[in-house]
């Protein structure tokens, strides 16, 4: 079903879903892998949750296929660097799926310091009949054993399991915002505040060092690294953004070091909405390439920017978020609600984006109808398979009837993670320590 | 519901940023740059203080002194003040040095009774940065700065010092590079040669020294300015203690558990496959970011550690926490300001 036609979307399922907030669940990143059918949370007690997509069974054709619990594991331990007399969060910074290429499902977790291979397969057979062993495992006594027998494989219930395969530390030495997969599925960029390091996934003893904007003088230091993607296309293209608002865009082949861009996203500051914060609010939490490769998308505090690879003055496209933020900055600076990270996203067709917002509302603009929606994911709005009545926020003067000011936002409630299908209408929010997923109504 | 920690008889969100001459704009920017240093300092008591947080906010703080020494001289003076009038136009170009506080042509806007200019309204402006909470910043600006007597305000205010050796900036670099003194390899880093892999950031504990005296050397600068500005405040409640006359490097390290400087101790890490960096922080929490440690007219009973690194570093005799305030600004200097400034 087209996006166009109709905007609203219908709750499918409440996952994760808990009654009082503890600061563990709180979801810290989401992420569909690339054929869909799994979805990977991570939260900031350091454990994935993988949801995999019922099979839509013949009997109930009109039933879309609804997302269980796959698989759950604790994937980082919090840690103690005993020189710097410091605890390392174990709280999942970014999730990243490797395109599956057999049986077993691979993804890429990290906290702040360090990333690790985790492989998710399934067991659902095991083997029954050792010489050696007795079925509880205890140990035959040898001088038992009159006859060989071979074992049997005997069915199982379904077991996953999730091991991990590669631990990739002691690279960073500020924490890592991103990772990013390569096309060439065998190497993957990590990011930490002044570096990108390029890592094979076969070796974790090394890694190469591309970027390094640490001046040889802190005292020089007037920008950092935000976020860095891999082009999906081509391998030897990233892209990364920094707190100054601008992106630079890098090939590998020009050189081992890519310290010099090849192009460099910004747009010039407008002068008439020039304030104290400025800076801060130019500053980009998140960019993220578009699936045809053409497009760069970056989310900076109020607005969500649509760049053209081959134009570096401007964006091709602006997007504000909540400007009604906009005379409020001074309030969002004093509660810190102005550093908030927010991600943003693709459709599957590259026609739609989506980023979220306060009061757990979350926005998505078509790019092509130029319309643009506000939802909420809360309880209270969306009962199972309600459709999501669209919201919004009056800036002054009369407040019509379901609109809520600005000064009722709640600004504790933020939509900062969310992921969308990449092949079909499905989206998941995460709002704090609820996941929301939501998909397209269907006649 | 946002809460608004500050009572504002006008709506700061409301004036236009490009309005310099409007004191609403010049209250919002003081606002905005006190919060900013409050913000600031609390960032860095943080055990991990997050670099982009760190990075934004001095950037913040650094745009706003430009902004207010590059905002050209407009005020009168009024004709009882024994002030200079506005000297001479700041020559430079915007860059990180801010020369002096000579020209501020912003009124004072908690004094309502008397429009001092130029001088006195820096002045002002520095005064509630020590309702803000002490810091170097504030150190360094006022860094020859007289002691602001009730009698001889003006006098005092007009000898400001112009030394452009101190300079906002200045301060805010230091504070960035306290922030990173020691968490990384040492200034003079290994040569990035294409293709030269990092095998999982080894460490030499030479390094770890080279940091200890880069950041030293950062510190021992601090304590210069400081001390020199101190002396100049005869009539401030300053409490000259032996901590901030009598310190040397060593006693910096004095009580520091040795041990974990122990060079086996940091193979020994390695060699267990924990491979944690050696040695490269220890400095970060040996060297103070600000020797910021007063209490103000408004924050009066918080007393902002010096050395707030020091509680975190494990058993140490010499508390942070013991030291004295510096500055006590007396309230009949400025009788009308109320600025309650939130406790983030």
């Amino acid at each position: 079903m087209e996006e166009e036609s109709d905007s609203r979307k219908i709750n499918n399922s409440f996952l994760r879903d808990h009654n009082y907030a503890t600061e563990a669940d709180i979801i810290s990143t989401v992420e569909f892998n690339s054929s869909g059918e799994l979805l990977a949370t991570g939260d900031k007690g350091g454990r994935v949750v993988v949801f995999q997509r019922e099979q839509e069974s013949k009997s109930q054709p009109n039933r879309r296929g609804e997302y269980n619990v796959y698989s759950t594991f604790q994937s980082h331990e919090p840690e103690f660097d005993y020189l710097k007399s410091l605890e390392i969060e174990e709280k999942i910074n970014k999730i990243k799926w490797l395109p599956q290429q057999n049986a077993a499902y691979f993804l890429l977790s990290t906290n702040d310091k360090t990333v690790k291979l985790w492989k998710i397969s399934e067991r659902d057979k095991r083997p029954e009949g050792y010489n050696l062993k007795d079925e509880d495992g205890r140990i035959r006594d040898p001088s038992t054993i009159t006859s060989l027998r071979v074992p049997v494989l005997q069915p199982m219930d379904l077991m996953v399991e999730a091991t991990a395969r590669r631990v990739f530390s002691n690279a960073h030495t500020y924490h890592i915002n991103s990772i990013s997969v390569n096309s060439d599925l065998q190497t993957f960029i990590s990011t930490d505040d002044l570096r990108v390091n390029l890592w094979n996934l076969e070796i974790t003893d090394r890694s190469f060092n591309i970027v390094d904007i640490k001046p040889s003088n802190m005292e020089e230091l007037t920008e950092v690294i935000t976020s860095a993607e891999f082009h999906p296309r081509q391998c030897h293209t990233f892209a990364y953004s920094s707190s100054k608002g601008s992106i630079r865009l890098c090939d590998m082949r020009q050189a081992a070091l890519c310290d010099r861009h090849c192009k460099y996203f910004e747009e010039p500051e407008d002068p008439s909405t020039r304030s104290f914060f400025s800076e801060i609010i130019s500053s980009i939490s998140d960019v993220k390439f578009s699936h045809n490769g053409r497009y760069l998308m970056t989310r900076d505090y109020l607005t969500v920017k649509v760049w053209d690879l081959q134009m570096e003055n401007k964006p091709l496209e602006t997007y504000q978020v909540h400007d009604y933020l906009r005379g409020k900055l001074c309030s969002l600076y004093e509660n810190d609600c102005i550093f908030d990270k927010f991600e943003c996203v693709w459709n599957g067709s590259d026609s739609v984006i989506m980023t979220g917002s306060y009061n757990n509302f979350f926005r998505m603009f078509d790019r092509n109808t130029k319309r643009d929606v506000t939802l909420e994911a809360s309880r209270e709005n969306s009962k199972p398979r309600a459709i999501l009545k669209p919201r919004k926020v009056c800036v002054g003067g009369k407040r019509r009837k379901d609109e809520i000011s600005v000064d009722s936002l709640d600004f504790s409630k933020k939509i900062l993670h969310t992921t969308w299908h990449p092949h079909e209408n499905i989206i998941a929010v995460a709002a704090t320590n609820n996941l929301y997923i939501f998909q397209d109504k269907v006649n | 519901m946002i809460t608004k920690g500050q009572k504002r008889k006008y709506s700061p969100e409301e004036v236009e940023a490009t309005d310099r001459s409007n004191p609403i704009w010049e209250s919002q920017r003081q606002f905005v740059f006190s919060v900013s240093l409050n913000k600031y300092q609390r960032g860095q008591e943080l055990p991990e203080p997050s670099l982009r947080r760190s990075v934004l906010i001095a950037n913040t703080l650094r745009q706003m002194s430009l902004e207010f020494c590059n905002a050209p001289a407009e005020d009168e003076v009024p004709p009882d003040s024994s002030l200079s009038g506005p000297e001479e136009v700041q020559q430079e170009s915007p860059s990180n040095k801010i020369p002096s506080a000579k020209h501020h042509p912003a009124q004072v806007v908690t004094n309502s009774s008397s429009a001092l200019t130029t001088c006195s309204g820096v002045s002002s402006l520095h005064s509630s940065h020590y309702a803000a909470g002490r810091n170097l910043a504030n150190c360094q600006w006022n860094s020859s700065t007289v002691p602001l007597s009730n009698g001889d305000e003006d006098e005092e205010w007009e000898s400001m010092s112009t030394d452009g050796d101190f300079s906002l900036s200045a301060a805010i670099s230091s504070i960035l590079t306290a922030l990173d003194s020691n968490i990384e390899e040492s200034p003079q880093a290994v040569q990035r040669t294409p293709f030269q892999s990092l095998e999982n950031l080894s460490r030499s504990s030479e390094g770890s020294a080279t940091w200890v005296k880069q950041g030293v050397r950062g510190f021992v600068g601090n304590l210069e300015e400081w001390d020199e500005c101190r002396v100049r405040e005869n009539q401030m409640e300053v409490t000259r203690s032996a901590y901030l006359t009598d310190f040397t490097v060593e006693d910096l390290f004095q009580d520091i558990d040795t041990s974990l400087l122990d060079k086996d101790k940091l193979f020994g890490l390695r060699g267990c496959g924990v491979g944690h960096p050696a040695g490269d922080d220890l400095p970060r929490y040996l060297l103070p970011i600000s020797p910021s440690a007063s209490s103000s007219q408004y924050l009066s009973n918080q007393n902002l550690k010096c050395l707030p690194s020091f509680s975190s570093f494990g058993p140490l005799s010499s508390s942070p926490a013991s030291l004295p305030t510096i500055f006590s600004p007396s309230s009949s200097l400025f009788p009308d300001s109320r600025v309650v400034l939130p406790l983030t």
